[in-house]
């Protein structure tokens, strides 16, 4: 395989996870405004610090409201990472390499973005907001599925995996991070409704509410839910999961090796979490060991790329 | 639905004297009555439903877009992909007819080779006057840095596409080679899939020669140029990306052949071997099918500022450790210019007279033919050298007063820049149209020309039929691809199937 061709996967799928968690998380953040009135005076900030990208939002709205929010977010073509644009990247990736994926992959992908680049300008025109996620959502569950049912488990696949892993990872650390904060109850809230709400809505930005309540009932508490979403291996949105399957795609792509595959280290992401806790970590700084977690998925990320992409 | 729906041409003819100035169609003869060899088809498309013809269009070009059969045009902005327009009327060449075209193209490639093998070596075409050498060492494709370079066999030219056109008088003339990357191969392949498609019970009726072989045919033709002497040769094409308007066929053939698809930032050099960068090290590379043009292939040797090749390819095949095809250089045999001369190239190198005429072509820079031209410029086909994919030609004809004279000042200034060639009035073929005002689509006659394949390798072979090109415009002469032309398929019948 060439090394350009491993990068164009890799980047495909990571661009592919983005849009669906910034689809996933404009669809929550909006259905919770429309249950909650706004504690804050900015409920759309959480959001953009999210994503780390305020200060890009910042350069092009002056107000942070559903209309600017959703259009930055979902179709700004200045924003390298709103929906539409993630959508043409990963496109473009594929299509690089078309040849070498299955058909129905190529189509799948390619008609979701000759939907994207006809969504309008503005988040006006996009009729219900509601719909237009669900439809969204549809369509990635669907390339999910062609991914997993029409690839044969070989590099490609595997560096697929690693990339939407890596993405997700990244992702659900970053969510827990801003959304823990923004959500640090004050005393008069814990356990009202509002706050429950508040976790709900943030498991449901991993898919990951109806899980927790078969883990732990229908009891919300900041340490079980720091736990779901990062400890349990099971939890396919959980970092625990991600870790545990970049591990096994790099170590795939490595035994696929002629000779000794390199040695990147990927173990260390899995140890992080394996040998800690929920309540180790808000023991001990939850904010320091999410840092510490998203500072090692790049650090692989870069070795990976070392390893098998291309060098600039 | 009768004659009439076949075009004005068919009903100018039944009416009138046959004019030597009408095109030729190439399914009706001049009463006005299906060619022999076409009269299953003409019927075919004659009593069908209008609703069936109407949706042929629609089909075909559904069918391409699932297949993702695309091609960018130069020129638009956003590098939007469009399907190549695709005429579901098949032409259809009797095999008596092709098996003289056959070995006229066969007869020209080898011409071809031998002379480039000559001027990039001892040069004795030039030493005995026959071609001018300034023409030649001057011609911005004489590429200096190949100079002694000697492809395995002396074969310069793998993949030739040769542009053929039929007068008036139903003869093929040759309007232009095509040696250096010529495309358009992939089209014929897929269109005879789609034709499978929309008219199985017609080519099965008929036996067409098949085209399906020309990837397998391609690729042993390429690892015969293999430099090492290893059992399985490998060979990759490198293509210049995903925006350059031929990336469907790169993709198409790459995967055909079942090698690898290469760009330029994929490849590197290393003590004159050529190696492609893969995930688990590098491995070599003994043939490159090259669709990037001698210009961009390499830093070194030529533009320096180009991602598109990899530095030191050059050396690394005058090392004779890799191949490429076709090889650097080809670009001279065909100059337009150098075109006036390929008939005296056959009988120099091959001591034989031309089997296919090619269309008569004045070179400007010779004083008596340029004043010929100037005197009645509005009749010629303007063409300057230097340039391909039709653009810069001027049709005369066609062409406004203004027009001529800034080609006449153009030609005055640079005379050895330009060739003139007469219009050939291009032969037609019934073709899909949209309807007028309202009414569904028709078979209207529009301008066709042939670009046959050939492949040189230990066995010359030409690919049956090749693309059929068609000038979708009313009265355009244009088949240009990157101007708007579109394609038909082109049906070789088998020996004994001249009558249907």
């Amino acid at each position: 395989m060439l090394r350009s061709i491993a990068d164009h996967l890799f980047w495909a799928a990571r661009y592919l996870e983005r849009a669906q968690w910034r689809a996933r998380l404009v669809d929550v953040n909006y259905n919770l405004l429309l249950e909650v009135p706004p504690r804050a005076a900015d409920p759309w900030d959480p959001l953009l610090k999210i994503t780390g990208e305020a200060e890009s939002f910042g350069a092009h709205h002056s107000v942070a409201d559903e209309r600017s929010v959703v259009n930055f977010f979902t179709l700004d073509r200045d924003n390298t990472s709103s929906i539409r644009s993630c959508i043409e990247r990963a496109r473009t990736n594929l299509r690089a390499m078309r040849h070498q994926i299955p058909t129905e992959l190529w189509l799948e992908v390619n008609r979701l973005y000759l939907d994207a680049i006809d969504w309008p300008a503005d988040a006006l025109a996009l009729g219900s907001i509601p719909a237009f996620f669900a439809a969204l959502r549809e369509r990635f569950y669907t390339i999910s599925g062609v991914v997993h049912n029409t690839m044969a488990r070989n590099n490609a696949y595997d560096f697929v995996r690693v990339g939407t892993m890596l993405e997700c990872a990244d992702n659900v650390s970053r969510l827990l991070d801003v959304k823990y904060h923004y959500l640090l109850p004050r005393i008069e809230d814990v356990g009202g409704a509002a706050d429950i709400r508040q976790w709900a809505a943030l498991l449901r930005s991993a898919s990951s509410l109806e899980v927790f309540w078969q883990i732990y009932g229908n009891a919300m508490r900041a340490e079980r839910v720091v736990d779901v979403l990062l400890f349990n291996g099971e939890v396919p949105r959980s970092a625990r999961f991600c870790a545990d399957r970049i591990a096994g795609a790099l170590e795939r792509i490595a035994a696929r090796h002629p000779a000794d595959g390199p040695a990147l280290g990927q173990e260390k992401l899995v140890e992080m979490l394996a040998g800690s806790s929920a309540e180790s970590v808000m023991r001990t700084g939850l904010h320091e060991f999410l840092l510490a977690f998203q500072d090692e998925c790049a650090a692989l990320a870069t070795r990976i790329a070392r390893a098998y992409m291309p060098v600039d | 639905m009768d004659a009439h729906d076949t075009g004005s041409t068919v009903l100018d003819l039944k009416a009138a004297r046959v004019s030597p100035e009408l095109p030729m169609n190439e399914m009706f003869d001049p009463a006005g009555r299906p060619r022999p060899e076409c009269s299953r088809v003409a019927n075919y498309f004659l009593t069908m439903e209008s609703e069936r013809l109407a949706q042929l269009g629609d089909r075909a070009h559904l069918m391409f877009q699932q297949m993702g059969v695309t091609f960018n045009y130069y020129g638009d902005a956003e590098g939007a992909e469009r399907i190549f327009p695709f005429d579901p009327v098949p032409r259809i060449i009797p095999s008596a007819i092709w098996e003289a075209l056959e070995a006229g193209l066969i007869q020209r490639v080898r011409a071809l080779n031998a002379f480039l093998a000559d001027i990039y070596g001892e040069g004795a075409i030039l030493h005995d006057g026959i071609v001018p050498r300034d023409l030649i060492i001057g011609s911005p494709q004489f590429r200096h840095g190949a100079a002694g370079i000697r492809p395995r066999n002396d074969l310069f030219v793998t993949v030739a596409g040769i542009d053929l056109v039929r007068g008036a008088d139903g003869r093929f003339f040759v309007l232009e080679d095509n040696v250096r990357t010529p495309s358009g191969v992939s089209y014929v392949l897929q269109n005879r899939v789609i034709m499978r498609r929309l008219f199985p019970e017609l080519l099965h009726a008929l036996r067409v020669r098949s085209v399906e072989q020309y990837p397998a045919d391609l690729l042993a033709c390429l690892k015969d140029l293999a430099p090492r002497d290893i059992a399985e040769p490998v060979v990759a094409v490198l293509t210049p990306g995903q925006y350059n308007s031929a990336f469907f066929e790169h993709v198409f053939l790459s995967q055909q052949m079942g090698v690898e698809l290469v760009e330029g930032r994929d490849l590197v050099c290393i003590d004159h071997k050529l190696f492609m960068r893969n995930v688990y090290g590098l491995k070599q590379v003994d043939v490159l099918y090259r669709r990037v043009d001698d210009d961009y292939l390499d830093p070194v040797t030529f533009r320096p500022d180009s991602l598109l090749g990899v530095a030191g390819l050059t050396a690394a095949i005058r090392a004779g450790n890799v191949a490429v095809a076709n090889a650097i250089g080809t670009g001279v045999a065909d100059d337009k210019a150098v075109f006036a001369y390929t008939p005296a190239m056959i009988r120099y190198y091959l001591g034989e007279a031309p089997l296919l005429p090619i269309v008569e072509t004045y070179l400007l820079r010779d004083p008596d033919a340029r004043e010929t031209v100037l005197r009645d410029l509005g009749r010629y086909v303007i063409k300057p050298t230097g340039a391909s994919g039709g653009y810069g030609v001027v049709i005369g004809p066609k062409a406004s007063d203004a027009e001529l004279g800034q080609v006449r000042a153009r030609i005055m200034r640079d005379p050895g820049a330009y060739i003139a060639q007469p219009v050939v009035q291009l032969s037609v073929h019934p073709t899909l149209c949209p309807g007028v005002e309202g009414e569904p689509p028709w078979l209207q006659p529009r301008h066709v020309d042939l670009r046959p394949f050939v492949l040189m390798g230990a066995r010359p072979r030409v690919l049956a039929g090749g693309l059929t090109r068609v000038a979708l415009r009313e009265g355009s002469l244009i088949v240009n691809s990157s101007q708007g032309g579109g394609s038909k398929d082109t049906w070789v019948l088998e020996d004994g199937c001249s009558e249907v």
